[in-house]
């Protein structure tokens, strides 16, 4: 009545995503930049297959390694030419960074297998990880899920105590007054304090593993759900209260959205220090893992196990972390973007 | 029928020294069932506070409200409160804002088509899935009083709702208002700075004074319906409340 709309629902959709994949990824779309990329890796390809190298490495999974990544960079640069829509933004951003990357490949295997500048057993080149990794491959994948499934309940368990903690301890005065002196007192101890006795506590080492990441997660979370809760603005309690809101309600419907972007600052504050605590307890306690990988490639004196172990740590926090970015981006979708 | 019964009332509030302000001071009046009274009075004379007593989200130091005859002790679904600086939760859309009223007296099976009803008639057509930060400020203090319209209160309170709006929507959203004041009979307490807004919409009109905030006056407006702002009656009627509030603001 008042206004008319003239783009459908769809259209500004489509816009708005458009508008949000240019702001994150500003760098224009440049054709020698794509061009020099792919130029960079095959600059990487041709170097480790003429140069001869000092040690001795199998390369295979590098160059199939160098062949996806090449495989990918032409695909995207395709799509980017041809169609003008996310991929193409996204590609002529990162054009430049892998770029860099081709050359990088290329310095590394130069000073590591092909001229030893820096040696084995404490230096070795990406192919030699790669190498690993690829021989290993069914003890890392087992380490790797195991390593996933004890970090999955022992952080979820851990932010579902931080979180209903905090939004009571927030909430409720009463409560708080009784439980945060201890929650001060309790959280600030560095979860691997508790290692020694956990482990003799426990009736397993995995239940004790359990323990000690949840710990090192709920104490974060919960200090910045109970700062959540008393940052929002008493407008929408009172609202609440004259639209007719039980307390139930008003605990879901206001206390949870409202605390949510500072429960997810604890979230992400917790993950580091579950990561932490993760590896440690895999390397004291654990037969299983990838922090056990590395205890053992340590003791056996095998370093590229240890690289290998450390690449699959960088790729599977990584995907964590852009997991529990998009959930964030998601479950906040609602708050004003800030740039 | 006598609904609201405001009797005596005294609210005394403390600034950040300490000292006892009389916000409010022997306030007496008392509003029929259907009526609508416009609250008008300067800036800082304590229309919100009237306004948070009679919701029940605060108390009265001396002096008693009632509804129907019983004391107002705390909020209620009966009594639709409009806040001045529109309380949309950020984290709901323009439409779930709608019926988060609805839906926590009703649980799930709430009456969907009331609330496409009042999105058409608000001119929020469009903006359904919005989120209030993507919308005007205007349609957003819309979304805010379809949402309280929505839950049919016996008793609506608007503290400025169309302090926010350009003077043509303005002038629109005064007809809905005014339309569903009609329709449902509702009895609504407006609160503004706009004279012509309070005598364009109010059957009584009261006059309100700063520091300490009392009612100076309280005016039957002789207007019949429809009501037409450029005519002769409106103006000199216009002209009366205008003084009224000059003589209220030199006096001090
Ligand atoms: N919580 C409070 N503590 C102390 N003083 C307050 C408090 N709330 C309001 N006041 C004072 O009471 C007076 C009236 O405030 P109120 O918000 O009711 O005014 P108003 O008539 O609604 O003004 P406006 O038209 O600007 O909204 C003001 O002088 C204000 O400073
Ligand atoms: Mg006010």
């Amino acid at each position: 009545m008042l206004e008319t709309v003239t783009l459908s629902k769809k259209q500004r959709i489509k816009a708005v995503k458009q508008d949000k994949a240019e702001t994150k990824y500003w760098k224009p779309w440049r054709t020698t930049w794509n061009i020099l990329s792919l130029v960079a890796l095959m600059a990487a390809y041709a170097e480790n297959q003429f140069v001869p190298a000092q040690e001795l490495v199998n390369n295979g999974a590098y160059k199939w390694f160098l062949i996806a990544y090449f495989i990918y960079l032409v695909v995207v640069y395709a799509v980017g030419s041809v169609i003008h829509g996310r991929i193409r933004v996204y590609s002529g951003h990162f054009a430049q960074l892998n770029t860099i990357l081709g050359l990088l490949l290329v310095v590394q295997d130069l000073i590591t297998e092909k001229f030893a500048i820096i040696k084995l057993p404490f230096f070795v080149s990406f192919a030699q990880i790669l190498d690993q990794i690829k021989t290993d491959q069914k003890l890392l994948i087992a380490s790797t899920w195991s390593s996933l499934g004890l970090w999955l309940i022992s952080f979820v368990i851990g932010t579902l105590i931080g979180v209903i903690l905090g939004l009571f301890m927030g909430r409720y005065r009463q409560f708080n007054y009784w439980s945060f002196p201890f929650l001060k007192v309790i959280g600030i101890i560095p979860a691997a304090a508790w290692m020694p006795l956990t482990m003799v506590i426990f009736p397993t080492s995995y239940l004790a593993e359990i323990f000690l990441i949840a710990f090192a997660v709920w104490f974060p979370v919960a200090f910045m759900t109970i700062g959540g809760v008393q940052s929002i603005s008493t407008d929408y309690f009172e609202s609440a209260k004259t639209l007719g809101f039980s307390e139930f309600q008003i605990l879901r419907k206001v206390v949870i959205p409202g605390a949510l972007p500072n429960i997810f600052i604890g979230i992400f504050t917790a993950m580091g220090l579950s990561f932490t605590m993760l590896v440690i307890s895999e390397m004291i306690g654990a037969k299983v893992g990838l922090g056990w990988y590395i205890n053992w490639a340590k003791g056996v004196g095998n370093y590229t196990q240890v690289y290998a172990a450390i690449v699959i740590m960088a790729v599977l926090f990584s995907v964590i972390f852009s997991f529990l970015n998009k959930l964030q981006e998601y479950a906040l979708r609602w708050r004003k973007r800030s740039n | 029928m006598v609904q609201l019964t405001v009797q005596n009332v005294n609210r005394v509030l403390h600034d950040n020294a300490g000292q006892r302000i009389n916000v409010l001071e022997d306030i007496n009046f008392n509003v029929n069932s259907g009526e609508f009274i416009s609250i008008i009075g300067p800036s800082g004379c304590g229309k919100t506070t009237l306004l948070r007593l009679i919701s029940g989200l605060d108390q009265p130091e001396e002096g008693q409200l009632t509804v129907d005859g019983k004391p107002i002790t705390h909020p209620d679904v009966s009594r639709g409160y409009v806040f001045q600086h529109g309380s949309l939760f950020p984290w709901e859309t323009i439409k779930e804002n709608i019926s988060s009223g609805l839906k926590a007296v009703y649980g799930r099976h709430y009456d969907k088509k009331l609330v496409d009803h009042y999105i058409d008639l608000m001119g929020l057509k469009g903006f359904e899935s919005a989120y209030p930060h993507q919308v005007s400020g205007g349609m957003a203090q819309r979304a805010a009083l379809a949402r309280s319209i929505v839950l049919r209160p016996e008793l609506l309170l608007l503290d400025e709702p169309m302090g926010a709006l350009d003077a043509f929507t303005r002038a629109d959203v005064q007809n809905v208002i005014q339309r569903v004041w009609k329709q449902t009979r509702t009895t609504m307490i407006l609160v503004t700075h706009d004279i012509d807004e309070a005598i364009y919409l109010g059957t009584r009109i009261i006059v309100m004074t700063p520091r300490p905030g009392r009612i100076k006056e309280i005016v039957t407006n002789p207007l019949t319906f429809p009501r037409d702002r450029t005519s002769d009656d409106f103006l000199k009627f216009r002209r009366t409340i205008q003084d009224k509030l000059n003589f209220g603001v030199t006096e001090n």
